[in-house]
């Protein structure tokens, strides 16, 4: 059963990712970003994560994917604002690069002693047999409060850092030209 | 078909589709959303590390959870800064082709 969901959220996420970069409007290419970033909620939790797969979910397809769409609304693209795409030499450099890079890691996954090492203890379910209470919010939260207290504290630093910049970027300008320069004390001062 | 292999070489094949998006497409929006694909494929390979290592990992059980919601944490940052920064290039030049952002180009 965990192989057949896990086939099909990989399919769905791989096929999703696909549409997500090859859509022409933007609106399209962020619904398809929505499966995508579900199906990997749903490898998540097959993999134990369930909280994680939640906040997945809450995050990813809740609140910057919103983010998106409201950033897409706002500006408003037409069709004829839509930028054309690049050319068929472009797209190959791309597909190029993006072929060597899928064959690198492939080749590093295929030979790596330590994957084959993990994976001779079969699938992953039953890898590592976990407590039941591995990945929940109690299990979770413990350790995250008790081992990893600083890193968290640090990313609220981080969150609080990006909610500061983003207000600062967003920020309407006053859109009625500056007085023009003032002479002070013989000083010329100019506004940039 | 369920194991650590087949995860990884997933997480790969969104990675390099996440490489495509960056390169190929011109508007920053599909860049930004091919970035955060990207992150997703990395997520996708820490959690499956951390659950083979459940066990034995020396920073323990949710070792590779933790990781990654720390990752989700930097996206929300990023898409933050990445979306106001993209409001401000559509103010100035009504436009998001990235054609467009090479004045840097002497």
């Amino acid at each position: 059963m965990e192989h057949l969901f896990f086939g099909l959220a990989a399919v769905v996420a791989t096929v999703s990712s696909l549409l997500v970069v090859t859509r022409r409007n933007p609106i399209y290419s962020a619904l398809f970003l929505i499966v995508m970033l579900a199906a990997v909620a749903v490898i998540f939790m097959l993999l134990d994560a369930v909280f994680l797969g939640f906040m997945q979910l809450l995050v990813y397809a809740g609140a910057i994917m919103v983010l998106y769409l409201f950033v897409i609304m706002l500006i408003n693209p037409r069709e004829g604002d839509l930028t054309d795409e690049g050319g068929a030499t472009e797209r190959a450099f791309a597909a190029g690069v993006a072929l060597l890079i899928f064959s690198l890691l492939s080749f590093a996954i295929s030979h790596s002693q330590q994957v084959e090492r993990l994976d001779s203890a079969g699938s992953i379910p039953a890898m590592a047999a976990v407590p039941d209470s591995h990945g929940s919010v109690a299990a979770f939260g413990l350790e995250l409060f008790h081992n990893h207290l600083l890193v968290f504290e640090l990313t609220s630093v981080l969150i609080l850092v990006g909610i500061i910049g983003a207000v600062h970027l967003a920020m309407r300008r006053r859109s009625t030209p500056r007085p023009p320069s003032t002479v002070e004390d013989g000083q010329v001062t100019v506004d940039v | 078909m369920f194991s650590l292999a087949t995860l990884l070489y997933l997480s790969a094949l969104l990675f390099s589709i996440g490489t495509y998006g960056v390169l190929a497409r011109r508007n920053i929006l599909v860049v930004l959303m091919s970035l955060e694909l990207m992150l997703n494929a990395v997520n996708i390979a820490i959690v499956s590390f951390g659950r083979a290592h459940a066990l034995t990992a020396f920073s323990g059980e949710h070792g590779g959870q933790i990781f990654t919601l720390m990752v989700l944490a930097v996206a929300a940052a990023e898409a933050a800064i990445g979306l106001s920064l993209l409001l401000v290039i559509w103010r100035r030049w009504k436009s998001i082709d990235l054609r467009q952002l090479c004045r840097l180009n002497g």
